[in-house]
């Protein structure tokens, strides 16, 4: 659930974001990146990310494990097990981001030391955190972690390029896993695979989740991607969550304009509607150092009132367990 | 249908030991936009090559409007590549950028006004505005509308555009698709179009073809294609496509084998799900799948697929059982 509203007992609620803002200082001043996103994910939830290039959705989740460069300003709070990861000593830092939160970055290649074997690279953290008492139980541990990605232990002892594009993003995936975190990021894991590798990687992911309890976020554009691996949905426009819910409602009946115009960016093959009709969003996602006044999606709405320029919308309860930030939801 | 634009004929292409393209025919017509789907290694890009007359061939043919294709069609046959921001010169204005295809080609009529005429084409509007500004100060969407005007601009007849769309947001994937589409049927032009994105075949493309490790294994009319394939490859990937849930996933185990080790057979039988299942064996055709390649699919084919269990299929139902 990425509700507010506190949840009963009976489920943990394991991250935590609350009113996070995440300002970047550039030459020319500030940049708001994130204004004020607020989520609960309990334990093995998954909860997808969509959004343009710029809406601040990988700046969310690299604010969970204070991956932001040096003079961000960061406000809020990010709670993983109850505990504050903006306001953690650097040690503590470190051990919370193998052991509780671990992320898996897109780009499969740049992410893997090219001159180091892959069984190498997995165990480095094992060690280094001791979650394995001796190095034969570690790599014992690395063989295990292979084997659980669909990789034959044997190829540890290989190199990153002899391996193919998406054996690298398991590997990746392996390492994500190798101190047991609780929270597992995927930021794009899949953007430049093939379609049966990208198929073979979220069937994976799913996997692990349920295997495990792994409680994930995922972030990546395709919206269809995402109504497929996880059960929530937050779709983020200009900094903010503008639209939230069950992923299928969300993507079937999207309730936001901006997500309704990328649901239909998606067609369902078959769908006589979209058949020699692709569907676009005429304008540009906001420069996030110029938004505009009242709601920043307002320029491109197809359905914008004179109102819309005055009031920046909250999320407003869109039906069960659902928000959507815009005036004409909270009208109805 | 109209006369054919680009013909291929069972062309082959090796590097080494490696068989790139083995044996693919095919045809695009003017006027149509044709998806040609597949995964890395499936041989896409040097099929291409091929088109743009910058590939030497082991064997087979590829001719422009009935001519053997040579780089110097390059009029004829323009690119349009994945990233627009990679693709444009940083350094330029995008007045340079769209007249370099016609300065190359010496063209000796008005620039300007040609220049003018491809940045309407594509959507730049006022033109006036575009003209002295740089890659940077313009849009992702706008840049790729740039690569489409420069690639416009020496009126060719055959766009090939590599994953248009890839790399560009959703809201703006539509647009350039919708451009695309609309210059196909305002003025006659052909695109091929490599992709692994099958919502994008069904949003532009007329007809589809699918090619697997060098060959293309199954072609149709994109409605009919999409909602009845045919080939087992076709059917996995269709069900793992995020775009049509109904469906029964069928995630295929592995990757697309090395072009140097085509299994023999069938080239897809050691992921086959009809082998797999042992539907292959219950039909009495496993041996062949093993050691028969299917047929090439024939150039002037509008339906096909490239399989034994398909043939035999067809084959029943002609006589009639």
């Amino acid at each position: 659930m990425i509700e507010l509203t506190p949840q009963p007992a009976t489920r943990e609620t394991v991250l935590s974001v609350r009113d996070l803002h995440v300002t970047y200082t550039v030459a020319s001043g500030q940049v708001p990146a994130v204004r004020g996103v607020s989520f609960d994910l309990q334990r093995g939830d998954s909860l997808g990310l969509a959004g343009e290039s710029g809406c601040g959705k990988s700046t969310l989740v690299n604010a969970i494990l204070r991956l932001l460069p040096p003079r961000t300003e960061v406000k809020g709070q990010v709670l993983i097990e109850g505990e504050d990861v903006l306001t953690m000593k650097p040690g503590r830092l470190r051990a919370v981001r193998w052991t509780k939160g671990a992320i898996v970055f897109q780009g499969a290649l740049h992410a893997l030391n090219p001159v180091q074997r892959i069984g190498a690279q997995i165990v480095e953290p094992i060690l280094l955190h001791k979650t394995e008492a001796t190095e034969a139980a570690a790599n014992k541990r690395v063989a295990d972690l292979l084997e659980q990605v669909g990789i034959p232990a044997g190829r540890a002892r290989e190199y990153p390029h002899q391996l193919s594009g998406g054996q690298r993003q398991r590997v990746l995936i392996a390492m994500a896993l190798a101190c047991d975190p609780t929270i597992l990021v995927a930021d794009e894991p899949t953007t430049a695979l093939d379609l049966m590798v990208q198929a073979q990687v979220l069937w994976l992911l799913e996997r692990l989740r349920a295997e495990r309890g792994l409680t994930m976020v995922f972030i990546t554009h395709d919206l269809s991607v995402l109504t497929y691996v996880c059960d929530r949905l937050g779709i983020m426009y200009g900094g903010r969550m503008i639209e939230q819910g069950p992923s299928d409602v969300v993507f079937e009946d999207p309730q936001h304009p901006y997500t309704r115009a990328l649901a239909a960016a998606f067609p369902t093959i078959g769908d006589q509607s979209s058949r020699m009709k692709p569907a676009g969003l005429a304008g540009d996602p906001p420069d996030p150092s110029q938004l505009p006044p009242g709601c920043s999606f307002r320029p491109r709405c197809p359905v914008a009132i004179p109102a819309c320029a005055e009031i920046d919308p909250p999320l407003y309860d869109a039906g069960p367990h659902r928000k959507a930030a815009c005036i004409l939801v909270a009208r109805r | 249908m109209k006369s054919p634009l680009v013909e291929i004929e069972d062309l082959r292409v090796e590097f080494g030991s490696a068989r790139a393209v083995d044996g693919a025919s095919l045809r695009v017509f003017e006027g149509e936009v044709l998806a040609l789907v597949g995964e890395s290694g499936s041989g896409k890009t040097t099929l291409i090559r091929a088109i743009q007359g910058l590939q030497p061939m082991t064997s087979g043919a590829v001719r422009l409007e009935g001519q053997t294709a040579t780089a110097r069609h390059r009029d004829t046959v323009q690119m349009v590549f994945q990233d627009p921001t990679g693709a444009l010169n940083p350094r330029r204005t995008i007045y340079e950028i769209v007249a370099e295809g016609l300065r190359i080609a010496r063209f000796a009529g008005d620039e300007e006004a040609k220049v003018r005429e491809a940045l309407g084409m594509a959507g730049l509007r006022p033109v006036e505005r575009f003209l002295p500004r740089y890659p940077h100060e313009i849009s992702g969407g706008q840049r790729q509308r740039v690569v489409i005007a420069g690639a416009m601009v020496t009126s060719p007849r055959l766009l090939l555009a590599d994953e248009p769309v890839a790399s560009l947001d959703a809201s703006i994937r539509g647009e350039i698709l919708a451009l695309l589409r609309n210059l196909v049927d305002t003025t006659g032009l052909a695109v091929l179009v490599v992709t692994h994105d099958l919502g994008l075949a069904w949003n532009i493309a007329d007809r589809v073809a699918v090619m697997y490790l060098g060959r293309i294994v199954e072609t149709g009319m994109t409605e009919e294609l999409l909602a009845h394939p045919q080939h087992p490859y076709t059917k996995a990937l269709l069900s793992v496509v995020p775009e049509t849930r109904q469906m029964e996933q069928q995630i295929l185990a592995g990757e697309i084998p090395d072009p140097r080790k085509i299994p023999k057979g069938c080239r897809f039988h050691p992921r086959c799900p009809v082998m797999r299942s042992g539907e292959a064996a219950r039909l009495g055709i496993d041996e062949r799948c093993k050691s028969d390649d299917p047929a090439i699919i024939a150039a002037d084919t509008i339906r096909g697929a490239a399989c034994h269990a398909v043939e035999l299929q067809i084959r029943g139902l002609r006589s009639g059982v």
